[in-house]
């Protein structure tokens, strides 16, 4: 066997190997169990829920993997012992780590048509297209061997060495843990982004008058500009209203005698020509805030603005 | 290394669901932040705005640049003979009236209050039955 290859046929009657490299391994017969079947299953997971049951009746009880592969029509079901090629493996000097891959000698079997030497003793061959392991004294004495180039043969149902053992967690949990965790995490990111742009709007605003108004970028400029008009808005919104107020307070038995504003103080005389409304008014000045004085005919109004 | 990638192989399912529950809770942390942080932004934006939107409004409504126009209408709201001052300078404006009947002086009161001046002095005095006499001072 040449040992710079990087598949190795593994047989119980093998020479001890060293290896500087990663290597994939080819069982043979010896390492696994097979079973045939046409069933009428679409989907290699369906199979492999199978499996075990169908190898009831064939292994001891080890506790044993198994691997399903699909071909011509029928279901291959492999059961082996992980622990068993992990010992033997080790046995011949290949460190288990260096098991890149572990294929069966079964997915070989158009190749195996013509039988290949093993060792001395071993021929594998594939007999009725089911690979198998022969002692050469059964074969004829001038029987010729080929030669397979492991290199070149196409291997697609290969499993790892890691994979072999059982997860904790099934495949279907993990499928259903992982979704919801996913599809929780999309959300969130999703709902994330949605108030990060709520914000957007204001800030597109806020750019917009700062462009428009750079000088009130500073908060400071801000609030001495708005100590400067507020005061301003409001008294002369006051005198405005307090001069409504006082016409709503005339009529033709009130008459506006003076009207004064002077520093933030409207001041107001009002001639009643009937002292029987004088109440009224004094009511309705104070209802608007207005301190009143009455003296006879005139009634004086002040305010505060 | 390569026997630590056996037992990433081995527990892979594991991995798988925990790759994803570190996703989710990645995803939540940025939620969370994002939440915070708009939090904490919004009430600051939203007072800078309304500040630069009062201070516009303000100043347009109370140092507007057609101020000085609009006042000339107070020269005008009542016959010439009854304006007896009606001084602009820069802005401000000393304007008095004489002799105005009640109804004129509803009129340039009106005027007034309805163009936005600072109204720094206001006397309004009956000079005789339905007589009045007003002078203001007022600026911009």
């Amino acid at each position: 066997m040449d040992k710079s290859n990087n598949r190795l046929f593994i047989h119980k009657n093998m020479e001890p190997v060293s290896l500087e490299h990663s290597v994939e391994i080819i069982l043979t017969p010896e390492f696994y169990t097979l079973i045939r079947e046409e069933l009428d299953i679409k989907f290699a997971y369906q199979a492999k829920q199978i499996a075990e049951s169908l190898f009831d009746d064939y292994l001891d009880s080890k506790e044993y993997q198994y691997h399903v592969t699909k071909g011509e029509g029928a279901w291959y079901f492999y059961a082996y012992n992980i622990e068993e090629i992990e010992n033997f493996i080790e046995s011949i000097g290949i460190e288990k780590y260096r098991v890149s891959k572990i294929y069966f000698a079964q997915e070989l079997k158009n190749e195996l048509e013509d039988p290949i030497q093993l060792s001395e003793t071993t021929i594998l061959q594939s007999i009725e297209g089911i690979v198998t392991l022969i002692p050469s004294r059964l074969m004829n004495q001038h029987a010729s061997f080929k030669t397979l180039n492991l290199k070149t043969v196409k291997l697609n149902a290969g499993i790892s060495m890691g994979a072999s053992y059982a997860s904790l967690v099934s495949l279907k949990e993990t499928i259903l843990l992982s979704s919801i965790f996913i599809i929780l995490g999309t959300v969130f990111i999703f709902e994330g982004n949605r108030i990060k742009s709520s914000i957007s709007n204001e800030n597109t605003q806020l750019t917009q008058l700062l462009d428009d108004n750079p000088s009130y970028g500073s908060n400071m400029i801000r609030e001495n500009i708005l100590e400067k008009y507020q005061p301003i808005d409001k008294t002369e919104r006051a005198k405005r209203q307090s001069m409504q107020d006082i016409s709503k307070l005339l009529s033709a038995n009130s008459e506006l005698t003076t009207l004064n504003i002077e520093k933030s103080i409207i001041k107001t005389s009002i001639k009643i020509s009937n002292t029987s409304i004088s109440k009224q008014v004094i009511q309705s000045a104070k209802a608007k805030s207005f301190k009143s004085t009455s003296n006879g005919e005139n009634i004086i109004l002040e305010k505060s603005l | 290394m390569n026997i630590n990638m056996m037992t990433l192989q081995r527990y892979k399912n594991e991995l798988i669901i925990l790759m994803a529950f570190i996703f989710l809770i990645l995803a939540f942390t940025y939620k969370l932040s994002a939440s915070t942080e708009v939090h904490d932004n919004r009430a600051d934006i939203q007072k800078q705005i309304t500040q630069i939107s009062t201070i516009i409004a303000l100043k347009e409504q109370w140092g507007g640049k057609k101020l000085a126009n609009k006042v000339k209408v107070l020269q005008t709201v009542v016959p010439a003979s009854k304006v007896a001052l009606f001084k602009k300078k820069s802005k401000k404006l000393v304007a008095s009236y004489q002799n105005l009947t009640g109804k004129e002086l509803s009129k340039v009161t009106n005027k007034l209050i309805n163009i936005p001046v600072q109204i720094v002095l206001l006397k309004i005095n009956q000079s005789a039955k339905n007589q009045y006499t007003m002078e203001f001072t007022c600026k911009w």
